[in-house]
């Protein structure tokens, strides 16, 4: 016997890191809720539900997504990939280990956003300037570190040489 | 005997220990925890900012579906105490505000909460709370602190008579003797804004309260789960020994997360009345209630024609909002007691007033009231600059105190131990090449465009122990090794995302010539950390820190005498401890790991015939030397321990057409003493830096003419995003704190005032070819044009 709530229950199947599960969520439930209290996967974080901050982020079928702007329901059937996905076997990947050498977190509730919109840019842009990586970083809020550490370690996974355009870059 | 081989770790860039679980999603904010049963509050808040309550009709949320209970403020105070205050503004000739958790007759501000609901699904809970029909009986408004001091102001607490919370005075009052005779005399008003901390993660609590055992277990969002929990167990009336409060890892704070708010006690208050877990995530717009920073300073200076300082005398005017609980207030005595800090001032006299008005109250924010001190002085040297044609740095070298001329007693009666200000801005100035900056101001006005350069000197007590409240200079640590040679450090501090678990972790392998892996530092939970006071006053290193070394030297002691047992040493040999091996000195063929010396401390005391206590588990608590509470003859104390300082300098460009301000350059010299991990330091000064430009630049809480507040999310209060930011660019300087063992001297709040202070002077140097002056903050595009506006441009 279940006791009686307004809630009705979808079961949504997501492949999530990888692992193709079911799980019976709110039908309400936007995606980041559906992530983190039906499939327990809590790495995005809930920080201002209205797109602005970024600690949500995931990528859906492979694009990078606030999952706080999605309901849970019209992704039935995605590939969801959350930051404890980013990881294999254990192995760090190499902008996760950047940001840990730069120590471009604090308290680390932004790198979901962070790590998604990171990985996204040098997908696009190989060797981003230092306003290209702060441009693609922008759309997430980090009230620690001032962004500057964060900055480093995008930038120490970029290929090939790095223009600086803005004023008082890192000297050489 | 303590170790003497050479430090390891201190003064490294170490990463975070924990650095691969928060990479990876694996790290445990409060908010990731489930506990099986658990039900969700939501909170029913005043739409209205100043009201009777006349009525409370429960019935129709108590038939929603999935409502377990539905409770009002008044219910509750029928079974809980007020909330004890972090610092008693009745206690100090002020007025002392009853707060409980929820309102009970009235309410004061929009978004106070006057009921709970408790539903078995967050969306039930949110449901129902709309269907909570509370009656108002509409009171006139007062949102303006001017306004309230007025005679027929409408009054929030009539008991009280007027809407002051606590006037008082710092200093002697003896401006007018000494301006006779000095050269010039100006006065001014700075009018600062409101703002708010803003950490990523709001505040959130998990409260599960076990009647069979009469327990209560709290896991919350919250720099101080001891002090939480006495003052839980206060209003609660149960014995603090019946709660447990478990502060996980925590989204940031910047002073949110202080105890004494009433946020703190919902859903442990719910929990005990419904009989389950009740869990509570503040909404981000209840979030962007609390607020800090809201003063008008008016102010009058004397000086002499070489620009060196005379008097000053200040009467700040704090638009607190509504009575609280917190220490919120003491904002306002903290910046009147920085106020000319650093500078060779000998007649500082401040007037401070806080008033209540129908907002939000303030919540103790990073730099905890400093921030106005500084903006003031700062902008104080630059009008001094203006009226003597010096340049603004040599005003400032020539009124700070000399490398030579510490110990000092500020007017305050702080006590300030030490610093070379001149070096640290001769040090900013070089990095900014200043002679270079200022040739391309002029080349950028000869073109017509207005470029700003502005300095910032911030000086910043930290370290508190204010007397009769639960804000100690000190704090404890115990450190314990295990047979296998395991390291578990508990300490009373916390850290809410700054990273001091790794720096004490550091500081503790030093100690034991032992690996960081070796080590686990456990913060944060009542059951098992030693009573602290957690996250506050940037004082975790200095205390934890130092309160760790002094116990990591206990097991020393009884490592060597093991080993030395062990070893066969004579009582001419010395053993040292590295590289996770003891060792007589000088001697690597004699030497045994450290784990094996553990093991015989626990297995083999009796054959080793050791003759001391058998131990390898020490608990100790360090209180820096430098506090003097023993008013003096004009009845002053030194409440700070330690005086980091930094020195600013911006270079912006204002667009006169859209009053838009582009930081070009930010630089600055910091000293905090002895730097434990550079990393970290360079993190908490540049995460400090972001802060204070936003705060010049743009955030703002503001509220319409009937006190609701329009700064709701991050779409209206504009937090710095990183296109809005320069490079942080960075010099140090340490002068060690003296008498001290570890030289550090606080980080937490650095970065912020000095920012905030140069932002604004070098957005008053851009524009002031145009005639235009700006005396308040933020300086965002409507201010700066409205004072271009003003100057007829």
């Amino acid at each position: 016997m279940s006791d009686p709530t307004t809630t009705s229950t979808v079961d949504l199947t997501l492949t999530v890191n990888g692992e193709r599960r079911t799980a019976a969520v709110d039908g309400r439930a936007l995606l980041l809720d559906a992530l983190r209290d039906g499939f327990g996967v809590t790495g995005p974080k809930s920080g201002c539900r209205t797109g602005d901050c970024g600690a949500c982020t995931v990528r859906v079928e492979g694009l990078i997504a606030k999952s706080c702007l999605r309901l849970a329901v019209a992704e039935q059937g995605a590939q969801v990939q959350t930051l404890e996905g980013l990881a294999t076997d254990g192995a760090l990947t190499p902008l996760q280990s950047a940001f840990w050498e730069n120590n471009a977190f604090q308290c680390g509730y932004c790198l979901s956003g962070m790590l998604f919109a990171a990985e996204d840019l040098l997908e696009r842009v190989p060797s981003p300037t230092e306003g290209q990586i702060r441009e693609a970083i922008s759309g997430n809020l980090c009230r620690c570190t001032g962004y500057d550490a964060i900055v480093d370690a995008i930038a120490s996974c970029a290929g090939g040489e790095r223009p600086n355009d803005r004023p008082g870059g890192a000297p050489a | 005997m303590t170790s003497t081989l050479p430090r390891r770790s201190v003064g490294q860039r170490v990463k975070r220990h924990d650095g691969d679980a928060h990479l990876t999603g694996q790290a445990v904010y409060t908010g990731d925890v489930t506990v099986p049963g658990t039900t969700h509050a939501a909170l029913v808040r005043s739409p209205h900012a100043h009201a009777t309550i006349e009525s409370i009709d429960t019935t129709a949320a108590l038939a929603h579906p999935g409502v377990l209970a539905v409770v009002t403020g008044a219910e509750i105070a029928a079974v809980t105490d007020e909330i004890p205050h972090g610092l008693d503004a009745g206690h100090l000739g002020g007025h002392h505000a009853v707060v409980r958790p929820l309102a009970v007759g009235k309410v004061v501000h929009v978004g106070e909460p006057v009921a709970a609901v408790v539903a078995l699904t967050p969306a039930d809970a949110a449901a129902a709370a709309l269907l909570v029909e509370v009656g108002y009986d509409l009171l006139p408004v007062v949102l303006d602190p001017d306004a309230a001091l007025a005679e027929d102001a409408p009054l929030l607490y009539p008991e009280w008579g007027d809407n002051v919370i606590i006037a008082r005075e710092v200093g002697p009052d003896d401006f007018d003797e000494v301006a006779t005779s000095a050269a010039h005399v100006l006065d001014g008003e700075l009018r600062g804004h409101r703002g708010n901390a803003a950490p990523m993660e709001t505040r959130t609590y998990l409260a599960d309260w076990d009647s069979r055992r009469r327990h209560l277990t709290v896991w919350a969002t919250t720099q101080n789960p001891h002090v939480m929990r006495t003052v839980l167990a206060s209003t609660l009336r149960l014995p603090e020994g019946s709660i447990r409060v478990i502060a996980l890892k925590i989204g940031g704070s910047f002073g949110l997360k202080m105890y004494g708010n009433r946020e703190d006690f919902i859903a442990p208050v719910l929990s005990r009345l419904v009989g389950r877990p009740v869990k509570w995530v503040e909404e981000r717009s209840a979030a962007l209630l609390p607020a800090a920073r809201d003063q008008r300073l008016a102010y009058r200076v004397a000086f002499d024609d070489d620009g060196r300082l005379r008097a000053l005398d200040v009467h700040a005017v704090s638009d607190h909002g509504a009575g609280a609980a917190t220490h919120g207030w003491g904002m306002a005595h903290v910046g009147a007691l920085a106020t000319g800090l650093g500078y060779a001032l000998d007649h500082c006299h401040v007037r401070y007033t806080v008033v209540a008005t129908n907002k939000a109250p303030w919540v103790g924010t990073k730099p905890f009231g400093k921030e106005s001190a500084t903006l003031l002085l700062e902008r104080i040297m630059d009008r001094i600059a203006v009226t003597t044609g010096l340049d603004p740095a040599e005003v400032r070298r020539r009124n700070f105190l000399a490398p030579d001329a510490f110990p000092h007693t500020h007017t305050s009666g702080l006590e300030l131990d030490s610093g070379d200000y001149a070096a640290a801005l001769d040090l900013t100035l070089e990095l900014l090449d200043h002679p270079a900056a200022r040739a391309m101001q002029s080349a950028a006005r000869a073109e017509g465009r207005c470029v700003g350069i502005g300095l910032g000197f911030e000086l910043m007590p930290e370290s508190a122990d204010i007397p009769g409240a639960l804000v100690a200079a000190f704090d404890t640590s115990t450190v314990r090794m295990s047979p296998s040679g395991q390291v578990t450090v508990l300490t009373g501090v916390t850290s809410p995302g700054t990273g001091n678990d790794t720096a004490i972790a550091q500081l503790v392998a030093d100690e034991l010539g032992v690996a960081m892996s070796e080590i686990t530092v456990v913060q944060g939970d009542t059951d098992l950390c030693p009573y602290g006071f957690g996250n506050i006053s940037s004082r975790s290193i200095i205390t934890g820190g130092n309160a760790a070394v002094l116990a990591a030297r206990d097991l020393v002691a009884t490592l060597h005498t093991t080993a030395r047992a062990m070893l066969s040493a004579g009582p001419e040999e010395a053993i040292v401890l590295g590289d996770g091996m003891a060792q007589v000195a000088g001697d690597p063929e004699r030497a045994l790991p450290v784990p094996a010396v553990a093991g015989a401390v626990h297995t083999l005391s009796y054959l080793l015939g050791l003759d001391i206590e058998p131990r390898l588990e020490s608990t100790r608590t360090y209180r820096p030397a430098n506090v003097r509470q023993v008013p003096d003859e004009l009845g002053r104390m030194n409440t700070y321990t330690t005086y980091p300082y930094a020195v600013h300098a911006s270079l912006l460009e204002v667009d006169p057409e859209t009053g838009s301000v582009t930081l070009l350059r930010h630089v600055v010299t910091h000293d905090c003493g002895t730097v434990v991990n550079p990393m970290f330091v360079d993190g908490q000064v540049t995460g400090g830096v972001a802060m204070g430009i936003g705060a010049a630049l743009g955030e703002e809480l503001v509220f319409d003419a009937d006190g609701v507040p329009a700064s709701t999310g991050f779409k209206t209060y504009l937090l710095p995003r990183a296109i809005d930011l320069p490079r942080v660019e960075l010099g140090h300087l340490c002068t060690p704190a003296p008498g001290t063992p570890l030289g550090a001297k606080g980080v937490g709040e650095a970065g912020f005032s000095g920012a905030l202070a140069a932002v604004v002077n070098a957005v008053n140097d851009a524009i002031a070819p145009l005639g235009a002056a700006l005396e308040a903050t933020p300086v965002s595009p409507p201010r700066v044009l409205a004072a271009l506006l003003e100057a007829g441009q």
